[in-house]
């Protein structure tokens, strides 16, 4: 089993890593926001595996923080970079 | 170790450094902040694969999540007008600069051997180390039982060098001041918060606290501890603020300083009750050594949270509520600056 959870894995690590792609091409912020929380999604299921390949539970709580703080930066995102971005764009 | 746990760490440590070369030469300040959120997510994962998770744990939570939503916040303050006219000027200097830097040429060339000599001195230092060097690693697990915890990173952060945590406290007290000294919080327009963010808050927050509450008692034994929990109850304050909330009169004053100093104080006080019994600065009798250090660490997560808290709202709370503004569809919104300096 533990090579089953290690390969998915390292298979979530390779689309973490082609989702860069998206946060440099963006081409608007927001894609580049999304992809990141795309990646807060991806590293919480790649840890709870790793917690189960190596049988380590307190792995788990690392993947209980990074679900609750997820939300915290698009939080920030909507109500600060973005909200400033669109008054620019109406007084531009 | 696999063929896979190697793939695994090698794809890990090429994307940090293509990640880190990135954030850090990107002209788009935007693309830099989410590919360094990006970093600290597979920083957070390298972590675990060097077995500590303690470190993961506050990787994940200040460098991928905290530290995400102050620089979104940052940059946002830069793009107000202020900022932006700000950020201008300095490319006009910078424009006539140019010429400046072709005499400069010499400097850089010293400074790039200093930093070739320092990093093979680093080098050196690396390839020299003995191998196989237990460290302290025995001497932490021998006294492991007189420390109070079962969990040796806390033992060896709240017990055997409680110095090193008192003085970290310190310094994020004294990182508060300095924010402080710079000048009152600058008063935002802010919209309405809206239905989503709302519910979202009042589902988040209580949860937050919670997860902040079990990591505080799960680090005696297992990964966990004040600071980590600290983050997670500053994420909390962090997400109030962005909803709309603001200390009121009554918090922003005396109460909100006694939180802030806390932590410092039962440590220091906890510190000096045994040295009139006659023992050393922040040396705990065994028997009572599980019980100081969780009242410790609770002290010590209630100050890091509203310290984390107090940081993001960048300046020193003034004692009135905001004003919300419904969002205005018929006025024009550039009447009113978004963010306005203070006077």
């Amino acid at each position: 089993m533990e090579i089953l959870y290690l390969s998915i894995a390292l298979f979530l690590l390779l689309t973490l890593v082609a989702g860069l792609w998206r946060v440099l091409q963006g081409p608007t912020s927001a894609d580049r926001m999304l992809a990141a929380q795309l990646f807060g999604t991806t590293a919480v299921a790649c840890v709870l595996l790793l917690a189960q390949a190596f049988e380590y539970p307190p792995l788990r709580d690392v993947a209980l923080i990074f679900a609750l703080l997820a939300a915290v930066a698009a939080v920030a995102f909507i109500r600060r970079a973005w909200a400033a971005e669109e008054q620019n764009d109406v007084s531009d | 170790m696999t063929l896979l746990q190697l793939m695994f760490d090698t794809l890990l440590g090429f994307s940090l450094l293509w990640l880190a070369w990135q954030a850090l030469t990107s002209p788009d300040l935007f693309r830099a902040i989410v590919l360094f959120i990006a970093f600290g997510l597979l920083m957070a994962l390298t972590w675990i694969r060097l077995d500590a998770p303690d470190v993961a744990m506050a990787e994940a939570s200040i460098g991928a999540g905290l530290t995400g939503a102050l620089l979104l916040s940052a940059l946002a303050r830069l793009g107000s007008k202020n900022g932006s006219r700000a950020i201008l000027e300095k490319k006009h200097q910078a424009g006539s600069m140019t010429e400046n830097t072709k005499n400069q040429l010499p400097f850089r060339l010293l400074l790039m051997v200093l930093l070739l000599a320092v990093a093979a001195g680093l080098v050196y230092v690396v390839l020299t180390l003995p191998e196989n060097i237990p460290g302290l690693g025995i001497l932490v697990e021998e006294n492991l039982e007189s420390s109070g915890v079962s969990n040796p990173v806390t033992a060896v952060l709240l017990n055997y060098r409680g110095y090193d945590t008192l003085l970290e406290l310190s310094v994020l007290l004294l990182t508060l001041l300095g924010v402080w000294s710079l000048g009152d919080m600058t008063k935002q327009h802010e919209s309405f918060p809206g239905p989503v963010l709302s519910t979202l808050s009042r589902l988040l927050v209580p949860l937050l606290i919670m997860a902040a509450g079990y990591l505080l008692w799960v680090g005696a034994h297992a990964p966990g501890g004040a600071f980590q929990a600290g983050s997670l109850l500053g994420a909390a304050g962090v997400l109030l603020l962005l909803a709309g909330w603001r200390p009121g009169t009554r918090l922003a004053g005396l109460p909100l300083r006694i939180s802030l100093v806390l932590g410092v104080a039962a440590f220091v006080a906890a510190g000096m009750v045994f040295i009139l019994l006659g023992r050393q600065f922040l040396e705990y009798p065994p028997s009572f050594a599980g019980v100081l250090i969780l009242l410790i660490e609770a002290a010590a997560t209630l100050s890091i949270g509203i310290t984390l808290a107090a940081l993001f709202l960048g300046g020193r709370p003034k004692f009135s509520q905001p004003k919300f503004s419904r969002p205005k569809l018929n006025q024009p919104k550039s009447s009113q600056p978004k963010f306005r300096r203070h006077k």
